[in-house]
């Protein structure tokens, strides 16, 4: 749970950038580099996108376990491709009397697909350590995704951590009393654990909304005003969008 | 022979859950639209239900968002796969889908999508619609319909939870190698490489069905020994249905 709960220092310049901007400049980002066809984009978007990542406070851990499941998948698209794509031979291995060939055009498009993946993930990441969580939601509303849908992730992100915990508690009394100790006793343990969360989410919601009604709920969630666009973050976000799509380009 | 060893070796790589979500960056920009484009609708129609249900009943909301967080921290929790030698993750949209219906349930795995793509890096922005589309609209229409279709036949409420958990499961991780192999292929041709990409993610998702569909199934039973009101609420249950529970 602590790869989710880092928190942008609010004090560093790129937590200060309206979130608007930041998302723009993010999703026009992303688009360019599963558009591109090129490594160059990809490699220099992860880098800038990292020193973002740092900047922001992350640590290594943290961020070198947001990275471990793409780069699983990395590997495993890199395999498919380089073993099963192409028909110029890159080498040749025998093993147990089996001729195993890798081939280089799937190689190439292995390592661009490994490229795109390693750039997007940078983007989407460097997004989410330098803004907060508020601002962003902020920014996605501003973007036109339906209030109640808003709604709904403020919500999730609320009370995430309460039901997290629930559920650590839960499961750590289940293991301590080997409910976990065969697969057949896990199974019937996981399906407690699951159907105990879904009773406190049932009577956490009728508290909820009786103390937010208290307080004058309607039904829709407040969300952060912005202030208007600053001129000059939007002239750098966008000098910035147009060197990297001459990168784009190449 | 060469190609069945290659299989094998792929085969024996211990391949984690959250493989079902589909990494950022992966699809190239006209696969991503198109399954934006078929995931979008369907999201569109949970909020639309949801709205209707928050007018009668105001903690609906609340109890969608709550729900949310519960199928976020299911799908994290580690289960271990013994075919695979690794820990897995269960999806939990079969469960948000018979407790609030099909579309409901995909905006629920929407948010669930959203917050793990921007926090945990599993699945994407640009790969949200994918995912939400075989996690969410796909898992939770094959868990609804297979449970609605079992309990009109009269099957026990247990057994046809837990068919419905492991339809949910399995048609998540079919559309989704459909959408790894369709968005990766390059110039290979589809049916080859989705049989391969199917073989890959075998040991852990055979498994992994059965996981998720004894989950939905140990969850539905409790409710229904400890709260058939929620059952009854949600209308899985008539009150009939739930008074002879006592």
């Amino acid at each position: 749970m602590h790869t989710f709960s880092h928190t942008p220092h609010s004090g560093t310049f790129l937590a200060t950038i309206d979130p608007r901007v930041k998302l723009l400049f993010s999703l026009a980002l992303l688009l360019m580099v599963i558009s591109g066809s090129g490594f160059l984009l990809p490699l220099t978007a992860a880098v800038l996108s990292l020193g973002c990542c740092f900047s922001s406070g992350i640590r290594l851990k943290t961020l070198a376990l947001r990275f471990a499941e793409p780069l699983f998948i990395i590997f495993m698209v890199v395999l498919l491709k380089l073993f099963f794509t192409g028909h110029s031979p890159l080498f040749s291995v025998s093993t147990f009397g089996l001729e195993v060939t890798g081939y280089r055009e799937g190689w190439q498009e292995g390592l661009l697909i490994a490229a795109r993946i390693i750039g997007a993930v940078s983007v989407v990441n460097a997004l989410a350590c330098v803004t907060p969580f508020t601002g962003l939601m902020a920014a996605f509303s501003w973007l036109r995704l339906p209030q109640t849908f808003i709604d709904i992730v403020l919500f999730a992100w609320r009370y995430l951590f309460l039901i997290h915990d629930d559920a650590r508690v839960i499961y750590a009394a289940q293991k301590n009393r080997l409910g976990y100790c065969d697969y057949r006793t896990g199974l019937r343990s996981f399906g407690t654990l699951a159907g105990t969360l879904v009773i406190k989410a049932f009577d956490s919601s009728r508290t909820i909304t009786t103390a937010m009604e208290q307080r004058g709920y309607d039904g829709n969630m407040p969300m952060l005003k912005h202030k208007p666009f600053r001129i000059r973050e939007v002239a750098v976000s966008l000098t910035f969008i147009f060197c990297l799509g001459l990168l784009w380009k190449i | 022979m060469v190609k069945l060893f290659l299989c094998i070796t792929l085969l024996l790589v211990a391949a984690p859950a959250q493989a079902m979500h589909i990494s950022e960056g992966i699809l190239p920009l006209p696969w991503a639209v198109l399954w934006y484009a078929l995931a979008l609708p369907c999201v569109a129609l949970g909020i639309h239900r949801l709205n209707a249900l928050a007018k009668e009943d105001l903690s609906f909301k609340p109890l969608v968002g709550l729900m949310a967080a519960v199928v976020f921290i299911i799908s994290c929790m580690p289960v271990p796969v013994p075919t695979a030698g690794t820990c897995s993750h269960p999806c939990g949209t079969g469960m948000a889908a018979i407790l609030l219906g099909p579309w409901i349930s995909s905006l629920i795995a929407a948010v669930a999508l959203l917050l793990q793509a921007l926090f945990l890096s599993h699945g994407g922005l640009s790969t949200w619609g994918a995912n939400i589309f075989s996690m969410g609209v796909i898992g939770s229409i094959a868990g609804f319909f297979t449970f609605k279709g079992l309990r009109t036949m009269g099957v026990p409420l247990g057994l046809a939870a837990f068919f419905a958990g492991l339809q949910a499961d399995w048609a998540t991780y079919l559309a989704t190698s459909v959408e790894l192999a369709s968005g990766i292929r390059g110039s290979e041709p589809f049916l080859p490489l989705l049989e391969k990409i199917l073989l890959a993610f075998v040991p852990t998702q055979l498994p992994l069905g059965i996981l998720e569909g004894a989950m939905t199934a140990g969850m539905v039973m409790l409710l229904y020994r400890k709260r058939p009101d929620i059952l009854v609420k949600m209308r899985v249950l008539s009150a009939g249905e739930a008074a002879e529970n006592g």
